[in-house]
């Protein structure tokens, strides 16, 4: 399996993760070697098999369409690292903010 | 605009291919994965909130069933396949309105596949393939200072319409002008209001609209390089938008240039698109399925239920209101154009009320009070029933067409007992042959000369003749009588 | 005071020879005399606990016979078990001071139980590991030999049952986090089947896998902190409708005339002779008590750890995106959004946690899902049937917990050696099926661990043979140097 120092900043910046050059060095090197050894993965036949995203069978786990009464907005902020008011803060926003 | 005059031109070289992703919020109590209302306009900021909405650490979603009831209801009245098994998976971004950093939504087994929508435009008929009907949640919403996204230097976050319910109809690349797309939208918003799943707001964003849209040369099959454009929130802004991209594409192609394959907004102020992100920017949404929920197997039954529920919808009710009650197709599509309007005039000719006059009333008197206060009858003092029994006074001769006129314009307003008005204000119009006769010769009487002139010949002159008896009368003569009593006297002789 | 089981301490709290008060006091105490040592604890929660030692006192006093044997008795949670108003970290940085506004399921019921929370116990970082040195308030030592790790990732939970300073603490179960840290630290630790007991409020690691658990010193215990917090819950769409059966109803069955399987898979190169020692002695012991054992096979055990290290990163890539510093949580300010999430996350997680968000990002990434994620999930069904056909021939597997006793802190500073350490424990987690580990040696002084694993729902078949094995044996009553030094 060979990864290379962009598919670590690519999956970085997916993941919105900074990383310092070091980190991003070892990780190069860790990340190899964990994916050389799910490599063997490949070598199952599963052309037959289904895939299992949960265990069990359940199904149609639905609930009626009843409100309860929310906790509201000074709970909701009671954690916020910045507010405004009764929002949540988060500074400037740029169009590239979207991308990935 | 200067895009009307260009686009013929365009579709002249062109093929236009436009394709249309709706967003449409459901009409339920409770939001899509928790039990928060789903109301998010009338609370104050992130007041309709809980743990789940606000992605939390440690919550876990609960599928509320009134939405996927809701998204079955359209997906039939759209003519789609139900598949028997569907899921919901994630799709993973971040973006300060997305509190858990995905999206719960569909991704390869959507709730409904396959289905259509056929509509008259320009007196043709389209049929627009419709790829899937799909359920999701919302985001919250966001507030840049200043509201210039770009120049901001904070934003608010309102997590309140965090999880509300969203359809997404996605579909098929089948309409080629910006006409068809904005009618599309237009039949599409009135059946899922028909069908009670939505309230058809684009304005406010509770319906909201993406389109894409490419160019090619006539005759080509492959497609040209795809535009998506975004931010329109009108059926105007719909067109304006379309005929603005395709204006701009056949500008670059003309040029013999080539188009890229980006994310453009409409921009309402400067009457054009503008870019907001190209393909190499383009995301990797990570889908993969949700393991907070198990999937659902909806069978035939369930599906058979929601079908038979489903009211009449547009189209076959203003099929029958022409076959059964005798209406021009215009009078149809305009009686039927909600469903409360069609109720209505049902109701009205239940009561007794001949179809043809309440057809004119509804669409005339009552459609022009609707829309000057800016309420719908349902809704005013008199309601549908002091509708029915006004009508029916009308139809019965008790009152004439101006005192009937007068009195909706009140009622519509003030609210009353039509027949009660009548009678306590002795509204009720001056019918009987004898007493008007008195009146009719008085008025000859009293105007010798307009009398001469008529039997001069003069027909204009039967005017002050008439308007004599009306005052006699303080309005209330049955006038089409008192004019052949008048037409009878005067050509005795 | 020698450290006393639920059992013990619900008998003496109805004979009148000890208050739950007394008992929150002598908890304290113990905690004060170890942590500075164990570091078990995160936080301690003294004005939460008194309430409802108050409240767990009043209980008692009005109807001691319907009281539930949980009342007013201390109980310590691991740090990924939301409370609501009590710090709740997760083992991370990012969460530092973050109070949920609500309390999960399992410990609301427990609470309800009359039960008295004295503190959050350590764990690494949002449960990622298996040594608890991934915590980002430093490692927890293992009551046995302080200098070792006490396996994770509940290592707190674990260790301070078996410090004696609570008779039972919650931890939670992704590849092993129970049932490892109970072997390393000579508890006992039982993960149930998935879906029983309910999810919400636990901070999630990998959805699919996550299930909670009890630490205690016997199976009884176990049993009965189990029958407390399982059963379905409308919160959690996964968890089970059905009734749950009643543990301590067949606890006491034995295993006369049972099949147990020992699949060879698990006794693999890897397993520390002292342990195969122990274990192999455990299989003598079930089978004086009447169970036949049988060699079974579960080829693919060695292929699980891929399919656990795919779908388990996969999933807690997603679970951690919501760790953005826009709501909750520490946010590292900047001009930009994109700066503010990167250095935000960049500087809020740690190694581990890093380490499994990039792997299980670019496991769903495009172009790498279908080889990595889709296939995982394919083997995964593998895994699950593989045990389905061992279950049609055996009632129960046994075996090791771990492969090895508990080791040095810092000894395994490869990540694919530590992932080792989950090998016999993760497949349960990917097959859904409950596990336990219960004490059975000492190698050079330090536990060893046995497995019982059973089909799904037969989590009272677990705790039955457990049961039965535990009390042929005395292992189970061999305090750990710290609970001695507390006593
Ligand atoms: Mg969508
Ligand atoms: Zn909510």
């Amino acid at each position: 399996m060979t990864l290379s120092r962009g598919d670590v900043d690519h999956v970085a910046t997916l993941a919105r993760l900074g990383l310092s050059d070091t980190e991003k060095d070892r990780l190069l090197g860790e990340l190899e070697a964990i994916l050389g050894h799910i490599a063997r993965l490949q070598n199952v036949d599963t052309s037959t098999l289904a895939e299992t995203a949960q265990v069990g069978d359940l199904v149609n786990v639905m609930r009626g369409d009843e409100t309860v009464e929310p906790i509201g907005a000074a709970a909701a902020l009671r954690n916020a690292p910045a507010s405004d008011g009764s929002y949540f803060v988060v500074g400037a926003i740029q169009g590239t903010d979207l991308d990935a | 605009m200067t895009e009307a005059a260009t686009i013929p031109a365009a579709l002249d070289r062109y093929e236009v291919v436009i394709g249309l992703e709706v967003h449409a919020q459901l009409l339920t109590r409770s939001k899509m994965f928790c039990p928060c209302p789903a109301d998010y306009t009338s609370a104050a900021p992130n007041e309709n909130t809980c743990p789940v909405c606000l992605g939390l650490p440690g919550v876990l979603p609960t599928i509320n069933q009134q939405a996927v009831e809701y998204t079955v209801r359209t997906a039939v009245a759209l003519h789609c396949d139900i598949p028997a098994f569907t899921k919901f998976d994630r799709k993973n971004y971040f973006y300060p309105d997305l509190p858990k950093g995905y999206q719960i939504s569909q991704y390869d087994l959507p709730l409904s596949v396959n289905g259509h929508l056929a509509f008259p435009v320009g007196g043709e008929t389209v049929r627009c393939g419709i790829t899937r009907v799909h359920l999701e949640e919302d985001t919250g919403t966001m507030h840049h200072a200043g509201d210039v996204l770009q120049s901001a230097t904070s934003s608010l976050i309102d997590l309140n319409r965090s999880g509300v319910p969203l359809m997404e109809i996605v579909g098929e690349p089948d309409l080629r002008t910006p006409e068809a797309a904005r009618e599309y939208l237009v039949r599409l918003r009135q059946i899922l209001m028909y069908i009670g799943v939505n309230d058809g707001n684009l304005e406010k964003g509770s319906f909201r609209c993406d389109a894409n849209i490419s160019l090619r040369p006539h005759g080509v099959q492959e497609l040209g390089v795809k535009v998506e454009v975004k931010n329109m929130n009108s059926f105007r802004a719909v067109q304006h938008a379309l005929e603005s991209e395709i204006e701009r594409q056949t500008g670059v192609l003309d040029a013999g240039g080539t188009l890229v394959q980006e994310t453009r907004g409409w921009v309402e102020t400067q009457g054009r698109t503008i870019s907001q992100r190209s393909k190499e920017q383009a995301h990797d949404y990570r889908y993969f399925p949700e393991p907070d929920l198990p999937p659902l197997r909806l069978d035939a039954a369930f599906v058979e239920r929601m079908r038979a529920a489903l009211p009449e919808l547009p189209e076959a009710r203003a099929h029958r209101f022409r076959e059964q009650y005798g209406l021009t197709a215009y009078d149809a599509a305009v009686l039927t154009d909600t469903r409360d309007d069609a109720d209505t005039y049902e109701a009205v000719v239940g009561s007794g009320v001949p179809a043809k006059l309440a057809a004119n009333w509804q669409s005339g008197d009552v459609a022009a009070l609707a829309n000057e206060h800016r309420m719908p009858l349902q809704h005013s003092g008199l309601g549908v029933d002091g509708l029915a029994s006004l009508l029916r006074l009308v139809d019965a001769g008790t009152i004439n067409g101006p005192t009937a006129k007068e009195l909706l314009a009140e009622l519509y307003v003030a609210g009353g007992n039509p027949e009660a008005l009548v009678r306590d204000r002795g509204l009720a119009q001056v019918s009987d042959t004898t007493e008007l006769s008195a009146l009719v010769d008085a008025a000859i009487a009293g105007n010798p000369a307009a009398a001469a002139d008529f039997r001069a010949g003069k027909q204009q002159a039967l005017g002050q003749l008439m308007r004599a008896v009306k005052d006699a009368t303080g309005g209330k003569a049955d006038m089409p009588l008192a004019n052949r009593l008048l037409r009878e006297r005067l050509s005795e002789q | 005071m020698t450290p006393r089981t639920i059992t013990e301490l619900a008998a003496a709290l109805r004979d009148g020879s000890t208050t739950p008060q007394a008992l929150l006091a002598d908890a304290l105490a113990r905690v004060e005399r170890t942590d500075k040592d164990l570091n078990a604890y995160l936080s301690v929660t003294r004005e939460l606990a008194e309430q409802q030692a108050d409240a767990a006192a009043r209980t008692l006093g009005d109807h001691p016979d319907t009281a539930s044997p949980l009342c007013g008795i201390p109980v310590a949670l691991k740090d990924v078990l939301c409370v609501d108003g009590i710090e709740t970290t997760a083992g991370s940085k990012i969460l530092r001071g973050f109070k949920p506004p609500y309390t999960g399921t399992a410990v609301q019921r427990l609470f309800d139980a009359g039960a008295v929370c004295i503190g959050k116990t350590n764990c690494d970082e949002f449960a990622m590991g298996s040594s608890t040195e991934n915590s980002a308030y430093g490692p927890v030592g293992n009551p046995w030999d302080i200098e070792r790790v006490p396996g994770g990732s509940s290592g707190g939970s674990a260790a301070t049952v078996a410090a004696g300073s609570v008779p039972y603490s919650l931890g939670t179960d992704t590849g092993g986090s129970i049932r490892q840290p109970a072997a390393l630290c000579g508890v006992v630790g039982f993960k149930p089947t998935y879906g029983r007991v309910s999810r919400y409020g636990l901070i999630a690691f990998a959805s699919s896998l996550d299930q909670i658990g009890p630490f205690t010193r016997t199976v009884e215990d176990a049993a009965l902190v189990f029958a407390a917090i399982a059963g379905h819950d409308p919160c959690d769409s996964t968890s089970e409708p059905r009734a749950v059966e009643d543990p301590l109803a067949s606890l006491g069955a034995g295993v006369a005339g049972m099949r147990l399987g020992i699949p060879r898979e698990y006794l693999g190169d890897g397993t520390e002779p002292g342990v195969r020692a122990s274990v192999e002695a455990a299989f003598r012991v079930l089978e004086a008590q009447g169970a036949t054992l049988h060699e079974v096979s579960l080829p693919s055990t060695d292929v699980a750890l891929s399919v656990y290290y795919v779908i388990a990163p996969a999933e807690c890539s997603s679970n951690l995106a919501r760790y953005d510093g826009v709501r909750f949580g520490n946010r590292v300010e900047r001009a930009s959004l994109t700066d503010m999430y990167l250095q935000t996350r960049g500087a809020g997680f740690g190694n581990e946690v890093k380490r499994r968000i990039m792997l299980g990002t670019y496991a769903l990434s495009s172009g790498y899902y279908d080889a990595y994620y889709r296939q995982a999930q394919k083997v995964r069904t593998l895994v699950s049937q593989e045990f389905e056909a061992v279950f049609k021939e055996v009632d129960a597997i046994v075996c090791p917990t771990s492969p090895s006793v508990a080791f040095p802190m810092g000894s395994r500073d490869d990540p694919l050696s530590m992932y080792m350490c989950d090998v016999v424990t993760l497949p349960a987690n990917l097959a859904g099926v409950p596990g336990i580990s219960v004490p059975c040696g000492f190698v050079d002084g330090l536990p060893a661990g046995l497995q019982v694993i059973a089909p799904r729902f037969e989590d009272a078949r677990v705790l039955r043979v457990a049961h039965a094995y535990e009390q042929a044996t005395d292992f189970h009553t061999v305090l750990s140097p710290y609970a001695g030094k507390a006593a």
